[in-house]
């Protein structure tokens, strides 16, 4: 993907990561947790132009969960509030044992796509997230077994190699479709010829997904849709609207960019659009 | 075995919260969901060797590493871990 995708008009996937694992209420209040908050949620991002949902569980104190059930609650929530969004599990996360990173692929029916994570990323002083390449095979095969479009995460750009390495080893349905992080600590320095340079060292043919942290969200959603790709934005990975002013919403995240796209003349993707785009 | 230094709260200065939220009475703040963690010392994670703040108010090595990690008001992580 490139500018001239951008020139072209290729419709426009916004993914909206609506509450995530690493923080909670405790940061803003505003961030949902139970499945009924996040079925609500989902529906007010997709109706506000969110094709994409990107999910993660809790308990009902807000600490994470990997467990099979509780995501299943939350996609029955989401199916009973909003009308066709398309549901993607987070696999990733913590020092999370691998058994416990399969359980969000196996709900019924299964989640048209779920996140996987490109290799190791550093967490506060003294904790890694792994994701060894054993983990990242194992998680990839269990998604091809049960149909499930695998959103492959980019946190830097060793990481691109890892996503050449994981094609080599196993066939991925095309079009291959990565996301682009970019943030402090293991990330990808947020400047734009590091999003360029990434660009250029996808594989041939991959579509490529936006993810700025923090204060980056907006600059690099905005950057994604001039460089031909797509975006995600949401209180999972930014939970101020401006600095200093916590976002009132997911959905005022996604407005947002929204707002952005249809000035930049590009056309935001329905979720029957989203799906064609990614081959689900 | 959990950190000494974990509640559970459902208030404290002015927030309020429908189910008891970890709560660390070292740093006299709720905690992230991730911090709850190795607050449990869940999935292998040891408050002991993992949390800076147990390392730092015991007295120990770990509180004086780097720290330039984060874009939250208080240092800490705020972004997804997919």
């Amino acid at each position: 993907m490139s500018y001239a995708d951008f020139l072209e008009g290729e419709p426009l996937i916004i993914t909206a990561a609506l509450t995530g694992g690493v923080h909670g209420k405790e940061t803003t209040p505003n961030l949902p947790e139970t499945p009924e908050e996040i079925g609500r949620v989902a529906a007010a991002v997709e109706a506000a132009g969110a094709a994409v949902v990107h999910v993660h569980a809790r308990r009902p104190n807000g600490e994470r969960t990997f467990e099979t059930e509780r995501f299943q609650e939350i996609d029955d929530a989401i199916r009973r509030r909003a009308d066709d969004v398309i549901i993607q599990h987070s696999t990733g996360g913590t020092g999370a044992p691998d058994d416990a990173r399969h359980l969000p692929l196996r709900t019924d029916p299964a989640p048209e796509m779920a996140s996987l994570d490109m290799g190791p990323l550093n967490r506060y002083d003294h904790l890694t997230s792994e994701n060894t390449r054993g983990l990242v095979d194992s998680l990839h095969a269990e998604m091809v077994d049960r149909g499930i479009k695998p959103e492959l995460e980019v946190f830097n750009d060793g990481h691109l190699n890892e996503v050449h390495g994981l094609l080599e080893r196993s066939d991925l349905a095309e079009p291959v479709y990565a996301t682009l992080i970019f943030g402090p600590g293991t990330l990808t320095p947020p400047r734009p010829r590091n999003f360029l340079n990434a660009i250029d060292n996808l594989p041939e043919g991959a579509l490529f997904n936006t993810l700025g942290f923090g204060r980056h969200q907006l600059p690099f959603a905005t950057m994604g849709t001039l460089f031909g790709g797509h975006v995600r934005v949401g209180l999972e990975d930014n939970v101020y609207y401006r600095q200093g002013e916590l976002a009132e919403s997911n959905a005022q995240l996604v407005e947002r960019v929204v707002r952005v796209a249809t000035e930049l003349g590009r056309e935001v993707a329905t979720p029957e659009q989203a799906r064609e785009i990614l081959g689900l | 075995m959990t950190c000494p230094y974990l509640a559970y709260r459902d208030e404290s200065d002015d927030r309020r919260f429908d189910e008891p939220r970890a709560y660390c009475t070292a740093a006299d703040r709720f905690v992230q969901p991730m911090r709850a963690d190795i607050c449990n010392d869940r999935y292998d994670l040891a408050h002991d060797r993992h949390c800076e703040i147990f390392l730092e108010h015991a007295g120990t090595d770990g509180g004086a590493t780097d720290r330039r990690t984060g874009n939250a008001a208080d240092g800490s992580e705020t972004g997804g871990d997919e």
